[in-house]
């Protein structure tokens, strides 16, 4: 059983108090374009998800404190939380250099994509 | 031969003052206070406790605490008796009931011991190779004959009149095992301040220091052990927890420990103590100082009643003045060994070592010799033969041995009456793994030693491979302070000395796996391995041979190291074993992995309190006592308790249910329908963010009106429905269904916080502030009025779908005109603690108009005769709102919403979609199973294709016949077709696809 | 038309003989449920001219002032307790004081039955339930915390050192009561890492 920490309100606490989200950063393609968005984008939006070993981010919510949403990053391997951030925000860039497989790939266009704008 | 028996001095757990009386297997004996029931049987002169799993070979005990895995008992009479305890550890109480097991009719002479004598039939994987097929034999001959054959206790029948809990504590130390390694660790971790739990699964810290030898500080290391414990236990931030075996570590360094707080005292139970208590500890710095287990020898027969570890032998004569036979051999390959030999001397029983090492020169084996025990260096057992049956020891034979030695040629019979082995000791490493810690071999120690771990957990002493005392007690001091300080960098440490300690110098061990026989593996020869689940040396090549290269594969196949024993003995022996039939390294083969719990725990301390009324939340409305005593039946609905209809005297379910219905379309009823979801939903962007949720538009709702809204998940599948009100402006409240409430206010508040975090809007669940009733039916007009409304109530004032906030007499209420039932019919709420009163208020002024309560049932029903979706019945989870004929709330206008995507996806617009219809039987008293298969065609036998299913079915009062609702494939372009229903038992209905409204097609009731 | 009724949660339960601390049920307490934004000022200035106290920003603390006390629920939310006929006054004001400002005050007095706990060893009590670690310093007076007791959701609320409010869905009432009675019987007392028997 796990311990989890919330970011926003700094209760600290079994994972039965809190519920998991899933897999972060997923991106809903039509909240952009509803009218744009490819089966393909609509398929992987809602069926394809990173498994990886090792460095993986996550969303959780404080379900028993403040309610609130939050990204954590953990080691799918040891169990250890690396880092929490805010459900808006990117994990810290520490954690983005350390990442791997797809989610080195995600963060790399994501960060492309924001120079851009 | 003579037996075992209670020697005339001796025995430091005894208090031989205190005679307590004791029954095992019918036969009354008589024990000493402190004396466990091995120790209490044995000294009555009998060492059988049970056969063996598989071939049903009498067996005795072996060890001297948990690491039993023979002398298993069930102890209790009628329902509190307890299988599968190991006897080893219960400590005797007067009065206790203790039975063997596993044998058929009796200890002596037991029917499965034929399994013995055709055991050449029986090798390993015998129960895959032979049950393999027919399948359907599984069920009903081989399963129970094997379970029959093979069973371990009995379960106790009837309900358990004791109590059980759980609790939860948090510290930053928690120690587990208080030998002297644990007493030092914890003595270290407590002197900085730390919250400390030192935890030992014996009734008495010390673990294994009385048997061991030696001294601390000039002290016997049990005086010294005496000492630390009684000052642990005065501490103020120490707890310790005797009779308390850690069974289970998981991850973040979340430990569950049991204790069994009454068993050893039957008074403790009588006076309401409980008897287990499960503890969920939560650990910032974990010590394992668990010790280590003895390991057996695979030798010819080793199996025997009285066949046991050295130790074991040792500590039945220090600690219970038991002798475990008359004369028996010691048969070692270490020195540590020596002691038992020294020990069983001193106390006057004869005995001879046999040592596999050529040369045993240390201190103890000296010390033995020179008090004129015999020594056979270079030597081992080949052969242990017994009295008919296996009962009784009568000789061992004794043969030369060189490491390597295949066979043996020659042996020389030595009479004795039991044997007390001992293969070195590996560190208890059951919970170093239990969460993923890896392990090591060690070349000297021959055994693994804890590596990594990656959670904050240390091992010491024994359990770390660390034997002799010196280096035990400098090891766990340091880990002692270091835990607290890793917990604690603040903490002030006092510096704790590490004291000096004196104890004999061993020489190192040689491993041997495997003594030789001169026969082959049959009779009269089984090398053993796994005790518990009888696996022979013999089963592991041949599992080798057969191809079960991995271990893993070998555990499985040979069930060697599961079970309740967790390989506790047979583990290293095993993997020994496999080592020397494949060539391969210890290390080379791996070792199987070993799983919670450490020991098996009871079911009760697991429930905890969590029983009969505690078992399951139920939610009760505020009506709940007044249904109760209505002698309302119960429908579960999620966790709540709803009344599902209310039988008078002498009506049966059916006929209250028709009764309620047909009171609703002619008069009028009241149902309490409190468990509705209730949301406030309010801010600037309120009604915008209703329009992503509903499929629906809620921006064009106008304040004071209510409208029907459907949500879909992002799937495009229905997920809940409900009456949404405008409020004002930027307010609305929603409701949702009983099941949905909890799961759709976090679906808001995750979208709010997560998608759309831009909106202002603010989401409050109140389901449980409100009491809500419905008053159904024509004259529920009649009955408003009479309840003294502060408002218009007329139909142009407040119009279908219409809401209204003010008093109903002295009762502040809030008002919906909503119908779930076709029928006129308005939902009133009123504050929680208001709900009684006003219930109780509106039967009373419906009572002259015939009102009466009704339902679920007759809820489902009504909504059913107006064909009216329920979010559950008529969709499944890949249900859209098309399928169900909906489309007309999907709404075409707004650009996005949740789930619309989706349903844009090729496979939600496919041509054999199922879709909502009614259906009408042939014939018209045909009730139609809810879920009953719509087949194309009816066929003598299954499989049939299946064109769709019916989702509700009931008898109508109303229209005087069956009705039901279904998904059926292209439905809705199938009207007027006949379908079958074909149902177990050969009979089919057939059922017309007719509309799903069956009942006011215009809505005329409505609008009145 | 009748007077009107009022009937709480744990209306007629008593707590039996034999309980090694003090149970009740707390029957008549008003509360709000208030949702604004911490950071809007002006959300902040009107409760303060309502309640007369600041909204308390630290978590799981709570602030009095006179008869009414506030709970911090979350960084948007807080559960304001008065007597219950002070409850609709304080509504109402609250309201008027917000009109205009994006937040939401409902009245949740009968949504929760408020559950006493008195006495030494109630922290162990309550341990039995809860996997919060109340013998840590952080559970002074006037902490409070949403948790998961036994099988359901409830906030705590620390009154005194050895007092206790615990907040619990109405519909659950009787579950956790009839938990607390089970827990809290005399022969199941136990008193964490205080002097022991020696297990010599």
């Amino acid at each position: 059983m796990l311990i989890v920490k919330c970011p926003v309100c700094g209760a600290e606490g079994d994972e039965t108090d809190f519920h998991a989200g899933g897999q972060a950063h997923v991106r809903r393609p039509a909240t952009s374009d509803p009218s744009s968005v490819t089966d393909e984008e609509q398929r992987d939006y809602l069926f394809i998800r990173h498994n990886p070993k090792g460095l993986h981010f996550e969303r959780w919510r404080c379900d028993r404190g403040c309610g609130k949403w939050f990204h954590a990053a953990r080691d799918t391997v040891t169990m250890e939380f690396k880092a929490y951030y805010g459900i808006t925000e990117l994990p810290p860039a520490d954690l983005i250099a350390q990442a791997k497989g797809p989610w080195a790939e995600y963060f790399a266009n994501r960060l492309k994509a924001e120079t851009k704008v | 031969m003579s037996k075992p028996h209670r020697l005339s001095t001796g025995g430091r757990f005894i208090d031989r003052t205190k005679r307590i009386h004791f029954s095992f297997d019918g036969k009354q004996l008589t024990g000493f206070a402190g004396d466990t029931v091995a120790s209490a049987v044995h000294a009555n002169g009998q060492r059988v406790f049970g056969r063996s799993f598989k071939y049903h070979r009498p067996r005795g005990v072996i060890g001297l605490g948990s690491e039993e895995m023979n002398a298993l008992v069930g102890v209790g009479d009628g329902v509190r008796h307890e299988p599968n305890l190991r006897a080893t550890q219960v400590e005797l109480h007067e009065g206790l009931i203790a039975v063997s097991q596993n044998r058929w009719p009796s200890l002596k002479f037991d029917v499965g011991a034929i399994n013995s004598h055709v055991s050449r039939f029986i090798p390993g994987g015998f129960y895959y190779k032979t049950f393999m097929w027919p399948q359907a034999l599984w069920k009903h001959v081989y399963e129970p004959i094997i379970r029959r054959a093979a069973g371990l206790g009995k379960a106790p029948e009837g309900r358990d009149p004791d109590t059980y809990e759980n609790i939860h504590v948090h510290c930053d130390v928690l120690v587990i095992g208080a030998g002297v390694a644990g007493l030092a660790a914890a003595e270290a971790a407590a002197a900085t301040g730390a919250k400390v739990i030192i935890a030992d699964e014996n009734p008495r810290f010390g673990g294994l220091a009385d048997i061991s030898g030696g001294t601390i500080e000039g002290q016997a290391l049990p005086d010294w052990a005496s000492v630390k414990a009684s000052m642990l236990a005065d501490a103020g931030n120490v707890h310790v927890l005797n009779r308390t075996t850690v069974v289970g570590h998981w991850h973040h360094n979340f430990v569950m420990l049991f204790e069994r707080v009454a068993d050893h005292d039957p008074a403790l139970l009588a006076a309401g103590v409980p008897r287990h208590r499960l503890w969920k500890v939560r650990a910032g710095q974990v010590i394992l100082a668990t010790g280590s287990i003895e390991r057996p020898i695979a030798f010819a027969n080793n199996d025997r009643p009285g066949v046991m570890l050295a130790s074991a032998a040792r500590g039945m004569v220090e600690r219970y003045g038991v002798s475990p036979g008359s004369s028996g051999i010691v048969f070692t390959n270490n020195d540590d060994a020596y002691q038992t030999a020294i020990v069983l001397k001193d106390a006057g029983v004869g005995v001879r070592v046999v040592d596999s090492r050529s040369r045993a020169e240390g201190a103890l084996p000296n010390k033995a010799r020179e008090m004129g025990i015999a020594v056979d260096t270079g030597s081992v057992i080949s052969a242990v033969n017994t009295s008919w049956g296996g009962l009784n020891i009568t000789d061992v034979k004794v043969a030369s041995y060189r490491k390597g030695q295949g066979r043996v040629i020659k042996e020389a019979k030595v009479a004795c009456d039991f044997v007390a082995m001992s293969g070195g000791w590996n560190p208890a490493l059951h919970l170093w793994c239990h969460n993923g810690g890896k392990i090591r071999f060690d070349d000297t120690l021959q055994t693994f030693r804890p590596d990594r771990h990656a959670d904050a957990i240390r091992a010491v002493g024994a359990a770390n491979g660390t034997f002799v005392l010196s280096n035990i007690l400098e090891e766990a001091y340091a880990a002692g302070s270091a835990a607290a300080k890793a917990v604690k960098p603040e903490a002030t440490s006092i510096a704790v000395s590490v004291p000096t300690a004196v104890q004999a110098d061993e020489k190192p061990l040689e491993p041997i796996w495997f003594a030789p026989a001169t026969g082959k593996y049959n009779e009269g020869n089984k090398h053993f391995i796994d005790y518990q689940n009888d696996v022979t040396a013999a089963d592991l090549e041949l599992a080798q041979r057969e191809g079960y290269e991995s271990v893993e594969h070998t555990k499985r196949y040979t069930t060697f190291g599961m079970a309740t024993d967790q390989g506790k003995t047979s583990n290293l022996n095993g993997l020994g074993i496999l080592s020397e039939a494949t060539g391969k390294t210890i290390p080379e083969i791996g070792v199987t992995t070993f799983r919670p719990p450490y020991t098996p725990f009871s079911f009760g301390s697991v429930a905890g309190p969590l029983t009969k009324n505690l078992f399951l939340p139920i939610r009760r409305t505020a009506i709940y006592q007044w249904h109760l005593d209505q002698g309302a039946v119960w429908e579960p609905v999620g966790q709540w308790r709803r009344a599902y209809t209310y039988p008078k005297a002498g009506e049966d379910k059916h006929a209250s249910i028709d009764r309620e219905i047909l009171c609703v379309r002619n008069k009028v009823g009241l149902l309490d329908a409190s468990t509705l979801g209730k949301i406030e939903i309010k801010g600037p962007d309120a009604a915008e963010f209703l329009d992503r949720m509903y499929t629906n538009m809620f921006s064009t709702l106008k304040v004071g009106k209510c409208r029907y809204g459907l949500m879909m998940n992002e799937l495009g599948f229905l997920s809940d429905d409900g009456v949404t009100v405008r409020l004002g402006d930027d307010h609305f409240l929603m409701h949702t269904t009983s099941g949905g409430a909890d799961r759709i206010a976090a679906w808001l508040e995750e979208w709010l916080q997560t998608e759309w975090t831009h909106y202002r809007v603010f989401v409050t669940p109140v389901t449980e502030q409100w009491s809500q009733f419905a008053i159904a039916g024509p004259r529920a007009r009649d009955v408003l009025a009479k309840l003294e409304p502060s408002f218009d109530i007329s139909h142009e004032a407040l119009p279908h779908m219409s809401f209204v906030e003010g008093k109903l007499g002295p009762y502040p209420i809030r008002l919906f005109r909503i119908s779930f039932s076709g029928e006129l019919s308005y939902e009133v709420a009123t504050p929680s603690n208001f709900g009684l009163g006003l219930w109780k208020d509106i039967l009373a002024a419906g009572a002259e108009f015939g009102l009466e309560a009704y339902g679920t049932e007759a809820l489902h029903v009504l909504r059913a005769e107006k064909g009216y979706i329920v979010v559950g019945d008529e969709t499944d989870g890949t249900t859209t709102p098309v399928d169900v004929g909906l489309d007309g709330l999907v709404s075409k206008k707004k650009a996005d919403f949740i789930g619309k995507r989706s349903l844009e996806q090729s496979y939600l617009k496919g041509p054999d979609r199922k879709q909502l219809v009614g259906l009408l039987t042939e014939d018209p008293n045909d009730v139609l199973p809810d879920g009953a298969y719509a087949v194309r065609h009816v066929k003598d036998k299954p499989p049939m294709e299946m064109i769709g299913q019916v989702t509700s079915s009931y008898k109508s009062p109303t229209l005087g016949r069956s009705i039901a609702m279904a998904l059926i494939q292209n439905g809705r372009s199938r009207m007027g077709e006949t379908l079958s229903f074909p149902l177990p038992g050969g009979k089919v209905i057939r059922a017309k696809i007719t509309d799903t409204v069956f009942y006011d097609k215009e809505g005329a009731k409505l609008n009145v | 038309m009748s007077e009107l009724s009022y009937t709480s949660p744990l209306a007629g339960a008593a707590a039996p003989a034999g309980l090694s601390v003090s149970l009740r049920e707390i029957p008549d307490r008003g509360m709000i449920d208030l949702r604004g934004l911490a950071t809007d000022a002006d959300f902040m200035a009107a409760v303060k001219s309502v309640l007369g106290v600041d909204l308390p920003t630290e978590p799981r603390t709570s602030v009095s002032w006179g008869d009414i006390k506030v709970l911090w629920l979350s960084i948007d939310q807080w559960l304001i307790l008065s007597t219950r006929t002070k409850m609709h006054e304080l509504l109402a004001s609250l309201r008027g004081a917000l009109l205009g400002i994006h937040s939401l005050a409902v009245d949740v007095s009968d949504m929760r039955v408020v559950i006493r706990i008195e006495g030494e060893g109630s922290r162990e009590i309550l341990m039995k339930g809860t996997s919060l670690d109340l013998l840590s310093g952080e559970y002074t007076p006037g902490t409070c915390r949403r948790m998961r007791f036994a099988e359901i959701a409830a906030l705590l609320h620390v009154v005194e050192g050895e007092i206790f409010d615990i907040y619990v869905f109405r519909s659950y009432a009787n579950y956790a009561w009839d938990f607390l009675l089970a827990t809290a019987r005399e022969p199941a007392k136990i008193t964490l890492f205080g002097q022991q028997p020696a297990p010599v």
